[in-house]
């Protein structure tokens, strides 16, 4: 079928087409060649013995069949059959749709959308809170807001675009009261062979569950306070390299090795902190290795399992390190067939840290549990219990010479995929003060541009 | 010398064997929808495996990026993708997190099924206060058949670059099912047509069904949903009411994945009817639902709703 083939080939992929495209006659004969029209009307007029109109065209024909229906039956009969013989020609030259008259009008049709001048995502991510505490807080994330009054706790700037066939580049900057901040900025390859991946730059450590993600896909308004204690107000973060390793087993599990700048107390608490003593032997970096598995427990069901431990030199001096042990349990029940988009997921991270001091081994604990269930794709409830340890005379956080609790519950309301508006309430009980904090908080998050990828 | 060469040929020729007996190996084809899974194993047959990562169940636009949907990706070979920013939540850090090069934008393993369709409903402007729009155009054109014989021609096309030594076949085998949908587009446009315009007229749920509608000749004059993506509040549910009962409309037609809760409240109200149509192929282990056989499926139930 000669003609159909060239009218896919020649059918232009960009968006050049003019609106008229519409049903199958007038897609076929109407921009064609009037040679092709002639030619078929030639061949029906072979066909059909019935006298013609010389003059008409094959749309003329179809759109006379109508009005002809209402005149006398013989007339109508003969416009009837030539029609149908019409009709049967189209076909056979491959057309669609003959119901030109009545077909709808369509908008323009075209292969793709307007193409972009350029891939670059980016996205604006605001997150601000209203909070009131009963006493002094203690909060341990910069972000988290710290005391009563209105806060911006960040304007999140993220982007991302592949660079070439090799690399794609991503960042993330923090814009808030104090300046801004680059939290993130990376080059990660894209296809390594053996299963490989490379990220060089600066980037927040795959330390556990929490502390590689930011605040926009938090649960809770505010980080756990074992992160911000053991690992920095801004979580485990610096300029290195990482290298992961997706395993051949047929479960996922990956292996990850990182090596970070081990300064700065907002990023490396336990280690150099700001106590930042340079570098003088391979060995005064932060060393970050983890493995990471996940099993599909049913088609509803996932359990993903961290195990992650960071080495590294801290501020004492005279060689002294820091080792941090976590591991990271999230289950996640996510019945597919359920239409309001239900979910429920429990998060678990604990970890402990030994610190070498001056004639002194200092042992700390910490972790933070989470339930929270998503009613349907609006609305979402979320209970978080956290704890630290502390001990007189800890020279990281003077105050805390006692254990901390604290119990927070949410709720949160979506009026849809990129706004949300969060109620928090915490009772924040360290040991060491006379009473508990009590907390409230309302915290809204505002998104636009490019549409993120969730994570697992 | 004689008995050198013939030692050798001993020795080539089961590596030789081994060698075609590999590259004979079905192409390891991993897509993000059912209706794709059942395309793809409908044009390529046995020279594919095929797998795909949703059930017809869920929205496609929500799924849950699980790491074993990584593990599944660094296997691939190919990658069949519905596009139009349909899978943007959830396919692109499982894509790069498989490290597999194959399957990365420009790799020769990467597919986007909406390049070879007739996009419909592309937007002037796409601003996220009309709802959630997807800029590229109305990304849910596998439901109906006309589109998804352009898309089984080019994956004819892809399956063949990929699998030389099948290309006359495999193209032979696109043009086929292409033909058969085509024939099954029009079948099913005669037989709707014979509907009256009274019958022709629907409720959907969300914005998606907009290809069905124009294969069919069905007009949707509203929406359970206000705005696409958006929940249906109690003033758009009295609109909608307030049109279901002046245009006499009897059927609010919508897919298994959206909740019926608002829609079975308007159907008792307007003595209507709730059709569910699937929302995919019943492709999976156990299960391999061909394309054509699903597409007929929707159309019953259709018909079924509307004729009635």
């Amino acid at each position: 079928m000669p003609m159909y083939k060239s009218y896919h080939i020649e059918r232009p992929r960009v968006t050049t087409q003019s609106p008229s495209v519409r049903g199958g006659f007038q897609r076929f004969f109407g921009r064609r060649s009037p040679a092709l029209a002639l030619r078929v009307l030639a061949a029906l007029g072979l066909v059909l013995v019935a006298p013609s109109a010389s003059a008409q065209t094959a749309d003329e024909a179809a759109a006379q069949a109508p009005k002809a229906a209402a005149g006398q039956t013989e007339s109508n009969q003969e416009l009837t059959e030539r029609v149908k013989a019409l009709e049967e020609m189209v076909e056979l030259m491959g057309s669609v749709q003959a119901d030109v008259p009545a077909a709808p009008i369509k908008p323009a049709k075209s292969k793709q959308g307007r193409p972009k001048a350029t891939n670059l995502d980016i996205a604006l991510i605001l997150d601000a809170a209203a909070a009131w505490f009963s006493s002094e807080g203690l909060q341990t994330g910069a972000h988290d807001p710290p005391d009563t009054g209105f806060h911006l706790q960040q304007l999140e700037m993220s982007l991302g675009e592949n660079v070439d066939h090799l690399f794609e580049l991503r960042a993330n900057l923090v814009f808030s009261a104090f300046g801004v901040e680059v939290e993130e900025a990376y080059g990660r390859t894209l296809a390594l062979p053996g299963g490989l991946q490379l990220r060089a730059g600066q980037f927040l450590t795959r330390m556990g569950r929490l502390n590689a993600t930011h605040p926009h896909t938090w649960s809770f308004v505010d980080q756990p306070i074992v992160n911000g204690t053991l690992l920095g107000s801004e979580g485990s973060r610096g300029a290195g390299v990482e290298v992961s390793w997706l395993s051949p087993l047929p479960w996922y599990a990956e292996l990850i090795a990182s090596a970070t700048e081990a300064g700065g107390e907002c990023c490396a608490k336990s280690f150099l902190g700001a106590n930042d003593l340079g570098v003088n032997s391979i060995g005064d970096f932060v060393y970050t290795v983890g493995l990471r598995q996940f099993f599909d427990l049913s088609s509803d069901v996932g359990l993903a399992w961290g195990m992650t431990t960071q080495q590294g030199p801290n501020s004492s001096g005279n060689g002294n390190r820091t080792e941090i042990y976590l591991t990271d349990l999230y289950l996640r029940w996510r019945p597919t067939s359920n239409t309001a988009r239900m979910a429920l997921s429990w998060t678990l991270e604990g970890m402990m840290r030994r610190r070498q001091l001056p004639g002194d081994l200092r042992v700390d604990a910490g972790g933070y549990t989470q339930l929270v269930w998503n009613l349907n794709k609006t609305w979402e409830m979320g209970a978080r219990y956290g704890f630290v340890t502390g001990s007189p005379d800890d020279d990281l956080v003077p105050e805390a010479t006692d254990d901390r609790h604290r119990v927070s519950g949410q709720v949160t309301y979506r009026p849809s995929h990129f706004s949300r508006l969060r109620l928090q309430g915490s009772v924040d009980n360290p040991l060491y003060r006379p009473e508990p904090i009590y907390v409230g908080m309302l915290a809204v998050e505002f998104l636009v541009g490019a549409h993120g990828a969730h994570k697992y | 010398m004689q008995q050198m060469v013939s030692a050798l040929r001993l020795l080539i020729l089961p590596c030789v064997l081994m060698l075609s007996t590999t590259s004979q190996a079905a192409l390891n084809v991993v897509t993000t929808v059912p209706d794709l899974a059942a395309l793809v194993a409908e044009v390529g047959g046995e020279h594919v495996n095929v797998t795909t990562m949703s059930s017809p169940d869920q929205d496609p636009h929500y799924v849950d990026p699980k790491p074993s949907l990584v593990v599944a990706l660094a296997r691939a070979d190919l990658l069949v993708f519905n596009g139009l920013e349909l899978e943007i939540g959830w396919l692109p850090p499982i894509q790069t997190n498989s490290r597999n090069a194959a399957i990365q934008k420009g790799g020769a393993g990467y597919f986007d099924a909406s390049t070879s369709i007739d996009v419909m409903e592309i937007p002037v402007e796409a601003n996220r206060a009309m709802g959630d729009i997807h800029p590229g155009g109305n990304p849910h054109y596998l439901y109906d058949p006309r589109q998804g014989a352009l898309v089984a021609i080019a994956i004819g096309d892809k399956l063949a670059e990929l699998i030389p030594k099948q290309s006359s076949l495999l193209r032979k085998n696109a043009q086929s099912v292409a033909d058969k949908l085509k024939a099954l587009a029009k079948e099913q446009t005669d037989r709707f047509a014979k509907l009256s315009p009274e019958q022709l007229k629907v409720v959907t749920y969300h914005r998606s069904l907009v290809y069905i509608l124009d294969w069919l000749g069905i007009k949707r004059p509203i929406n359970v949903e206000p705005l696409p993506g958006i929940a249906p509040t109690p003033r758009h549910v009295a609109r909608v009411l307030g049109t279901m009962r002046a245009q006499k409309i009897k059927v609010i037609l919508q897919e298994r994945h959206y909740p019926t809760r608002t829609s079975d409240t308007l159907a008792r109200m307007t003595q209507a009817k709730v059709a569910v149509i699937p929302g995919g192929a019943n492709y999976n282990r156990k299960q391999k639902e061909l394309y054509t056989d699903r597409i007929r499926r929707t159309a019953e139930v259709i018909y079924a709703a509307l004729s009635r």
